[in-house]
């Protein structure tokens, strides 16, 4: 094995570790925001980079060394075997709409709980106790 | 300070365990397999999206038919969103006088001469973008969220430049609706036609046309327009805070 | 046009897209659509119930690309009577909610009836799906709209226990997506019938993390002990058919997620111990944690979630038998609760009170009523001739069967506990002392006809178990089949 494949080789294990540990990372995050922040937009914004962390995990899944996007433009109407998987991006495509639609929703409580309470701070929301 | 650490602790146990999971999925490993003796689904979509659809665009067959009823989902899941919102936000004359109605109109400052001038003219050029993206759907990246996307933001940049730009209400629900309607309706005009929910018609073109694809663009096209109107009624509802007079 | 059960999903669809322009034309087209969209369900289920039981399932495949390559629809004995089920009583509920809020005109009753018609259309998704990723979508469309519908009312507590909702099924929505990536890295697929079958080849990590993943997303929609504490806020706060709907439509399909995924995609054996276990522990700390309210629909809420663990531990147990109480609990427990949350709501009505307190006496005022949700209370303990019984019955004999005699104790434990509460506030109704003002909100007939419906069906089922158990038990033979589900959705075409 001559230097230029350990090189190789060596980036291919920096890129999954880039990817993968960028996305989780981002979902780890995400959580941590939502578990422990006290300001609800706070807790929001954690809700989004989650979404976005489980996003990214997903295209990364998807991705083939050295293949190139599934799109038979013309030029490339054979290069079917040349094509990364297009499954994980249509899923995402719908993922990235529902997060979103589930943030606006989120942002519409946070007006709605400000408003009566003249406050975004969780611990003083509490009026549902046990 | 006791909660932070054992949150800290259940998600470390969680990333682990998904990264270790990944050990069985290796970073760039072809998982589609052969593409002429389809085995798995996505060598199967990319064998018969230029085949059998001719749809240059895999992604957008697989969202549009492939994978149809997912989108159908999806535009419910926004259609849902909206009018969810439209109801926690929804405000009577009477809470108004009781919240002393101090709460702000959109933006107090009136924008700069250079934001204003500028705004006017990306404005049409943005929408012009938008419905390029969605129409084109089938041939390049692309598509009917993501056009309809870009017209909103259009929208969202007109409301933050002008205090007094405001949509038509009464004409957004009805393209709304009536796209929503239409794509349902093409749905069943599979159904009844050739027998499946959403079937494509048989003709579809050649690869790389406009017109190609069958009914996908059409399809997208009618995502597009709903997914616009549909972004900018939430947008109006979130940064619109007087009551809406029908 | 051939009824099929993609009807399921697109009429609700339709109707919901129709509305909004309905409305502008007639006023109240809100209130009368759902109700036809609803009675058409019924009807659909008429059709296609009796042809599933009698010649096997009907899988549909979407788009002309039959399964896997394409997304399919599948009604096996067990999701067909759980759509009808679903369809029953959504139709029920949308009876009883007919005049619901007659003073407000316009906008907010439109939002209303199109949120809760959709939640039902979302949970017979969730039903009927027999594709993974397909089934998150469902799972979204109906957390939007319960989000949506528990924050509904004007007052500050509706907010919140949306939002209480609305993190803990974000969380349940990253794991469930997480889950199906790890499934989709190894079997490369997302239909169930095919991930089921190449199951026995993906590594014994990867299955593992993945059913946790799966069982913790599912496990907070299906109200699992831990992750369970936004249930009491969504169904105290949120208007009254809607709390019916939670336990009669969501929880249903909840459940119906909890057990396709034991049992189809992963091994019930696996899955068994973690689900009694779980199911007893939610049951535990809900029924006792019911003893402590002092707010009716919180305490129907606890109890309600006493019965979903019930439900997962019957699940758990995994023989025929179980199953088939597990089956008859979960009707028992959607027509129960639908019944008591319905009576429950008259009674605050009238008092403008949701304490328990101000029930003294009240069947004095209201004694129709009163009868109604004793003979619920009384049938969800499990006391004969009422239906509740039978599930009871099975679920022990199945427990029986497997010789778990801890669990079978700790089961009649919990139930002398729900005994103590259910007939302390019975006590109240009848015995306590009470105030005098003449009743000023009698239900209305259409309210009278839905309560009095499921009242027919709690009785005649107690009765006559025979009627159903034919059914219900092809249903669980057929759920603990995997290799039939398989054969019958990948031979399709």
């Amino acid at each position: 094995m001559n230097s230029f494949q350990e090189v190789f080789i060596r980036y291919r294990e920096l890129m999954e570790i880039a990817v993968y540990g960028v996305a989780i990372l981002l979902i780890f995050i995400g959580l941590y925001a939502v578990l422990t922040k006290k300001h609800l937009v706070k807790v929001v914004i954690g809700l989004s980079i989650m979404d976005a962390g489980v996003n990214l995990l997903f295209v990364g899944v998807g991705y083939i060394t050295n293949h190139t996007a599934p799109i038979f433009s013309p030029g490339y109407e054979d290069a079917a075997d040349k094509m990364v998987d297009p499954v994980p991006q249509a899923l995402v495509l719908t993922a990235i709409v529902i997060g979103f639609a589930v943030t606006a929703l989120a942002l519409s409580l946070v007006i709605r709980l400000y408003r009566h309470h003249k406050t975004a701070n969780i611990e003083q929301l509490n009026s549902l106790r046990w | 300070m006791l909660k932070k650490i054992f949150v800290l602790f259940l998600l470390t146990v969680t990333g682990v365990a998904l990264w270790q999971s990944f050990r069985h999925a290796p970073f760039g490993e072809n998982r589609v397999g052969d593409v002429e003796n389809p085995e798995t689904v996505s060598a199967f979509y990319l064998k018969h999206s230029p085949e059998t659809l001719h749809t240059a665009n895999s992604v957008t067959a697989i969202v549009v038919n492939f994978r149809g009823f997912d989108t159908l989902g999806e535009v419910t899941v926004l259609f849902l969103a909206a009018t969810g919102l439209a109801s926690i936000l929804y405000r009577r004359k009477e809470d108004e006088e009781e919240e002393g109605g101090h709460l702000p109109v959109r933006v107090k400052l009136k924008s700069s001469t250079l934001v204003r001038t500028g705004a006017k003219i990306l404005f049409p050029l943005i929408l012009l973008l938008g419905i390029y993206v969605f129409v084109h759907g089938h041939l390049t990246p692309g598509g009917g969220f993501q056009g309809g996307a870009i017209i909103a933001t259009g929208f969202l940049l007109m409301f933050i430049t002008y205090k007094r730009f405001n949509v038509n209400h009464k004409i957004m629900v009805w393209l709304e609706s009536l796209s929503g309607l239409a794509f349902v309706l093409i749905g069943l005009y599979g159904l009844v036609a050739y027998g499946s929910f959403l079937q494509n018609i048989p003709w579809t073109g050649r690869l790389n046309d406009l017109i190609s694809g069958g009914l996908i663009p059409l399809i997208y096209i009618f995502i597009g327009i709903k997914v616009a109107t549909e972004l900018t009624n939430v947008l109006d509802t979130l940064m619109n805070t007087k009551p809406r007079k029908k | 046009m051939v009824i099929s059960p993609v009807h399921y999903i697109v009429a609700p669809l339709a109707a919901a897209f129709f509305i909004p322009l309905l409305n502008k034309l007639y006023d109240d087209a809100a209130r009368v659509v759902p109700g036809i969209v609803l009675g058409y369900l019924v009807v659909v289920s008429a059709v296609l119930v009796p042809q599933v039981l009698y010649n096997g399932p009907i899988t549909e495949i979407i788009a002309g690309w039959r399964p896997p390559f394409g997304i399919n629809l599948v009604m096996t004995p067990f999701s067909a009577i759980l759509a009808l089920l679903v369809s029953f009583m959504a139709f029920v509920i949308w009876l009883y909610g007919f005049r619901f809020r007659r003073t407000l005109k316009g906008g907010v009753v439109m939002y209303y009836e199109i949120l809760q018609m959709m939640m039902t259309a979302g949970a017979l998704g969730i039903i009927l799906t027999g594709d993974l990723f397909n089934m998150f979508v469902f799972v979204e469309i109906a957390g939007i709209t319960a989000i949506s519908l528990s924050a509904f009312y004007r007052d500050r507590d509706g907010a919140e226990a949306g939002f209480k909702y609305m993190l803990l099924g974000s969380l349940a929505s990253v794991f469930l997506l997480l889950g199906i990536l790890l499934l989709y890295t190894q079997t490369h697929s997302l239909n169930m019938a095919q991930i089921a079958e190449r199951m026995p080849a993906v590594a014994q990590g990867v299955k593992i993390i993945a059913l946790i993943f799966l069982l913790v997303s599912l496990g907070i929609e299906a109200e699992m002990f831990p992750l369970n504490s936004w249930a009491p806020d969504a169904y105290s706060q949120a208007p009254s058919p809607t709390s019916a709907a939670f336990a009669a439509v969501l929880g249903v399909a909840a459940v119906y997620a909890l057990a396709r995924v034991s049992y189809t995609l992963f091994d019930a054996q696996s899955v068994s111990m973690f689900l009694m276990v779980m199911g007893f522990l939610t049951m535990f700390f809900a029924e006792t944690a019911a003893i402590a309210q002092t707010d009716l629909k919180r305490m129907l809420a606890y109890s309600s979630m006493g019965q979903m663990g019930l439900v997962m531990v019957a699940l758990g147990i995994g023989n025929e038998t179980a199953l088939f109480g597990a089956l008859f609990l979960i009707i028992n427990h959607a027509v129960i609760k639908a019944l008591l949350f319905m009576t429950g709501s008259y009674f605050i009505y009238n008092n403008n009170s949701k304490r328990l307190v101000a029930l003294n006496g009240i069947h004095k005022r209201l004694p129709y009523v009163s009868f109604l949700f004793s003979l619920g209370a009384l049938a969800i303990i499990g006391f004969p001739p009422f239906s509740g019984f039978w599930s009871k019955f099975y679920i022990l004999s199945g427990a029986a069967k497997r010789e778990l005699l801890p669990l079978i104790i700790g089961i009649l434990a919990i139930t002398i506990v729900e005994m103590t509460y259910y007939l302390r506030v019975i006590g109240r109704i009848y015995f306590g002392k009470e105030e005098t003002e003449p009743a000023s909100h009698k239900p209305s007939i259409n309210a009278l006809v839905a309560m009095t419906s499921l009242a027919v069906i709690i009785v005649v089922l107690g009765l006559y178990p025979g009627l159903i158990s034919g059914y219900l038990h092809k249903a669980s033979m057929f759920l603990l089949d995997k290799q039939a589900y398989i054969q019958n959705v990948l031979s399709v075409k």
